[in-house]
């Protein structure tokens, strides 16, 4: 959020008078009361009709379609006693809090670089170390299996120099470290986020009396945007528990399971797909999430009010690196993001454009272009390409226009129905992709009046709306948030309705705030990948599902080149967003 | 809204459709030689249905000669749904209980599951002309067909192992790994049958037909064999020197691969190659019956055999000359081919006790 949006002049209001003020309450009459209980009443059903569902499902003791279906506590009883389901918590409780250490440190650090210092190329380094995020974990972990992978061409170069490779990928700590990376985008949108509104005045004081950027940092900075940083790793807790790409391509093999490989595994381990298992598992996933959620909505309150405190308008001076410092705080970005987004793109560009590689093998004699004419002569990866680009334009264009009227909604609105869609966001964040997938195509199969949506891109749609949900609506409320408060107030005082007042002032306000989360979900939708997987047919292909599918028989060619196109395109949505200035950040 | 089919089965519906214009209702099209007489009544209720639905495990890119030569010359339009083994599986039964059935037929490489399938009454009795065409094992009770042989076999690296250091029987593999603990550690490579339905009937069927089958999985474990869900999978860490060998794979992918990837070999225990099959079945309630009949009939036909064989399916009828048929594909592993019957013995580890012990003690042959 850029400071100059925020409401001027609220200097030293207490936290008491502050909440007075801007939490301001329109008045009950004409507050568009009804819209917004229809609004987040059918949110609610859209979100806890799958969630209800998967519920439902994990206390039977079959399908719940199947006329052996009985009510009990089975699939509990077989989970909670299962030594691999332990093992499998215990992993990913190991894994999540490891990505959290890595990645809110340095993506802490990157934001105090970006925002608070004169650190050189700031504009295009704001763009370039969100690219990670941009990326789906699947392509990323395929990309690093061919450049670090142990006879990746990096790991082989490097074994050449040094004789040996001194890194394993597929280990935890090889998984936590790349998760971890790719993660620090999302830990500096919101630190970052926080740091720009703070005053600079502490930070110049500390400056002048002597003390060094870092002492700064650490004794100025930091315990300003705790509250942030906080937030920051308890989402990032979040994610952590429901990766799926990373442990899949680079746990299993040496068997390293997370729960959401485990659930996976529920699918083949008895024959059979046992759903009432994987029902149970994505039950103890929300758990986990319901007070981290919790969590996250005390922290946000908090943060919001922080940020209030300081709204001191553009001017934040930067303190200035000096040249060692330029060149330590480059260097480490640099090799980050070499790291991060040099080497798993890098290797899937070469993976695209060969046949093999590894150890022994001239990727020169292997250089091909038939991985991508098989796109051309195989109509579902085409169609898959043409639906994926049709839903994240169009679909992400009818999200946007959903996810602006559930933000109004729930904008400046307080009580219990705004509690309700705090928990409604998070939910669908909380549950695998695949089981939300798999949910949704239940939905369409068995509610009569939607199956005839089931076998086209509007189930896909749903579902994708549903998932990104959280993502996007944030977004959304970030730009609504900059709306400043006294605008909409003077309106509703000279007597214009909520609905007038929405219309003519804050829509046109945050107009082209919209343009920018356009592009970023049509990013999110390009990404996705588990939860098409149950509901794509003949025709609704999608490019993430696509490659899950093809994984099952190891179709690595098809899967490079739908990587690399996948993230061509992504790249052209990251273009048009800064384009059409995008603020990337909530 | 309809369901949307491919564009170039839409082309080829398209082009068909004019042709039958332009040749008029009076040439119907003729039955195929030795089929029923009233065989062409079939076709033109197929024709009438317009298009079929297939739900399978196979990547559309080794069926697309198949669909092509099946649009082409009935014009009947193709939606096919590559969901995976599981995917088709879980969508039958669920669209079955919703009374929404959309999948006409279901060709999957899970000999158990589609056996389930008809088991638990999801498939209708259709006795395919083609079917005296086909080994015994190969129908089941006329619900389920055998469309391939496929062998399952050994890939290695060839910078690492030459042909002649490979063992040649059964027996000798587990020697081989037992002997070669040095080179062998950690880059043995095999199928994970708790994650891959391919690779648990791989793995069990062994242990159906073979009473040292637990000696190789031990001797795999003994070398910290990585577990893998994919032959694809397997492949590439194969070729790149990551491992050196992989076990139990799907040798008819490996046959092809080795004809273009380097350092890649294929090799087959001359006493002992089980192959695997994908089974084709027409659905109780499928939507558009005829026209599923007339796929499975051009799936089996020698003409249907062939497209397949050269997309790198094996042809499951000894007549057919394009790519491997199921006797060439015997000459070529050595002799010692023995397909999976299509019958209730793939069903034995569907119990869930059974299997449940199986995975254990395969957990614990493979240390852990």
């Amino acid at each position: 959020m850029s400071t100059h949006t925020h409401a001027p002049a609220a200097v030293a209001l207490t936290k008491a008078t502050a909440e007075k003020k801007y939490p301001a309450r329109m008045p009950r009459h004409g507050n568009a009361g009804a819209y917004r209980i229809i609004v987040i009443g059918l949110l609610a059903i859209a979100v806890l009709a799958p969630v209800g569902l998967i519920i439902y499902q994990s206390f039977l003791t079959a399908a719940f379609f199947s006329p052996r279906a009985q009510f009990g506590f089975d699939a509990y009883r077989y989970v909670f006693t299962d030594r691999t389901f332990y093992q499998a918590l215990g992993t990913t409780t190991i894994f999540a809090f490891g990505m959290v250490a890595i990645a809110v440190p340095l993506g802490g650090l990157l934001a105090f670089l970006i925002t608070r210092t004169d650190i050189k190329g700031r504009r295009l380094l704001e763009v370039l170390v969100l690219v990670p995020m941009f990326i789906s974990s699947i392509v990323l972990a395929f990309g690093y299996t061919v450049s670090v992978g142990p006879t990746g061409f990096v790991s082989l170069f490097v074994r050449d120099l040094i004789g040996i490779v001194p890194w394993n990928i597929y280990s935890l700590p090889g998984m936590i470290l790349i998760a971890g990376l790719s993660h620090v985008p999302h830990v500096y949108l919101y630190v970052s986020a926080a740091m720009r509104n703070l005053p600079s005045d502490l930070e110049e004081a500390a400056r002048t009396t002597g003390a060094s950027i870092w002492q700064v940092s650490r004794d100025v900075t930091l315990p300003m945007v705790l509250p942030a940083l906080i937030f920051a790793a308890a989402l990032n807790l979040l994610l952590g528990f429901e990766t799926f790409g990373i442990p899949l391509v680079l746990g299993d093999p040496n068997g390293i399971m997370v729960l959401t490989t485990y659930i996976y595994k529920l699918t083949t381990l008895f024959g059979t797909p046992t759903y009432q298992l994987m029902a149970v598992v994505a039950v103890v996933l929300v758990l986990i999430t319901l007070p981290l959620v919790w969590m996250q909505r005390r922290l946000l309150r908090n943060a919001r009010k922080y940020a209030a405190l300081g709204g001191k308008g553009s001017r934040v001076a930067t303190l200035k690196l000096g040249g060692s410092g330029q060149l330590i705080a480059l260097s480490i970005i640099g090799f980050w993001l070499f790291v991060s987004v040099v080497l798993p793109i890098g290797g899937i560009t070469v993976r695209a454009f060969v046949d093999a590689w590894g150890e022994g093998v001239n990727l020169l004699d292997q250089l091909t272009l038939m991985n991508f004419s098989r796109m051309f002569e195989v109509p579902s990866l085409y169609n898959g390409i043409v639906n994926t680009i049709i839903l994240s334009v169009v679909g992400g264009a009818v999200a946007v226009a959903i996810y602006l009227a559930v933000g109004l909604a729930g904008h400046r609105n307080w009580g219990l129905s705004n509690t309700v869609l705090d928990y409604i966001i998070l939910l669908p964040r909380a549950l695998p992709g695949l089981v939300v997938g798999l949910a949704f195509f239940w939905v369409f199969l068995f509610v009569p009046l939607l199956t005839p949506l089931r076998p086209t891109l509007v189930s896909l749609f749903v579902a994708y709306l549903v998932v990104g949900l959280s993502y996007g609506l944030r977004l959304l409320q970030g730009t609504l948030i900059q709306v400043a408060p006294e605008l909409e107030e003077s309106a509703r005082t000279t007597g214009a309705t909520i609905g007038r007042t929405w219309k003519d002032i804050v829509i046109p306000i945050v107009r082209p705030g919209l343009a920018g989360a356009w592009a970023l979900i049509m990013i999110i939708f390009l990404r996705e990948y588990a939860t098409g997987v149950y509901l794509m047919g003949a025709g609704t292909e999608v490019i993430g599902s696509l490659m899950v599918s093809l994984l099952q028989t190891g179709a690595m060619n098809t899967i490079a080149a739908l990587s690399l196109i996948s993230i061509v395109l992504t790249g052209a949505g990251l273009a048009l967003a800064l384009r059409l200035g995008a603020k990337i950040h909530d | 809204m309809s369901r949307h089919v491919s564009g170039r089965s839409a082309a080829f519906a398209v082009t068909s459709a004019f042709l039958a214009t332009l040749a008029g209702p009076v040439f119907a099209q003729e039955a195929p030689a030795g089929y029923p007489a009233d065989y062409a009544a079939l076709i033109e209720a197929a024709k009438q249905e317009g298009t079929v639905s297939i739900y399978t495990s196979t990547d559309a890119a080794q069926s697309q000669r198949l669909q092509d030569a099946f649009v082409a010359k009935y014009g009947i339009k193709i939606a096919y749904n590559d969901l995976g083994t599981n995917g088709a599986y879980n969508q039958v039964i669920s669209e079955a209980a919703a009374s929404q059935t959309t999948a006409d037929v279901v060709w999957s490489s899970a000999m158990d599951l589609q056996m389930t399938l008809v088991q638990d009454g999801y498939a209708a009795e259709y006795a395919s002309p083609e079917a005296g065409n086909l080994p015994d094992w190969a129908d089941y009770k006329n619900m389920l067909y055998a469309t391939t042989v496929e062998p399952i076999g050994v890939i290695y690296n060839t910078k690492a192992l030459s042909e002649d250091q490979l063992p040649k029987t059964y027996a000798d593999m587990i020697a081989f790994l037992k002997d070669n603990k040095a080179e062998l550690q950690g880059k043995v490579a095999t199928f994970d049958p708790e994650k891959s339905g391919s690779g648990f009937l791989h793995h069990s069927n062994d242990a159906r037909e073979r009473s040292d089958f637990w000696d190789l999985a031990k001797a795999m474990g003994e070398n910290n064999a990585k577990i893998y869900s994919s032959s694809g999978g397997m492949k590439e860490t194969v070729v790149s020197g990551e491992n050196v060998i992989a076990i139990n794979i799907i040798g008819s992918y490996a046959l092809d691969w080795v004809k273009e990837s380097p350092n890649l070999g294929v090799h087959f225990s001359t006493d002992y190659t089980p192959a695997f099959s994908r089974l084709a079945l027409i659905t109780k309630d499928a939507p558009h019956p005829n026209a599923a009949k007339l796929f499975v009939d051009f799936m089996l036909s020698a003409e249907g055999q062939s497209h397949l064989a050269e997309g790198g399916l094996p042809s499951v009828r000894g007549d057919v000359t394009a790519g491997l048929n199921i006797e060439t594909l015997n000459e070529r592993v050595g002799g010692g081919l023995k397909p999976i019957a299509v019958d209730e013995g793939v069903l034995e580890y569907m119990e869930q006790m059974k299997r449940v012990e199986f995975l254990n003690e395969w957990k614990a042959a493979l240390g852990r």
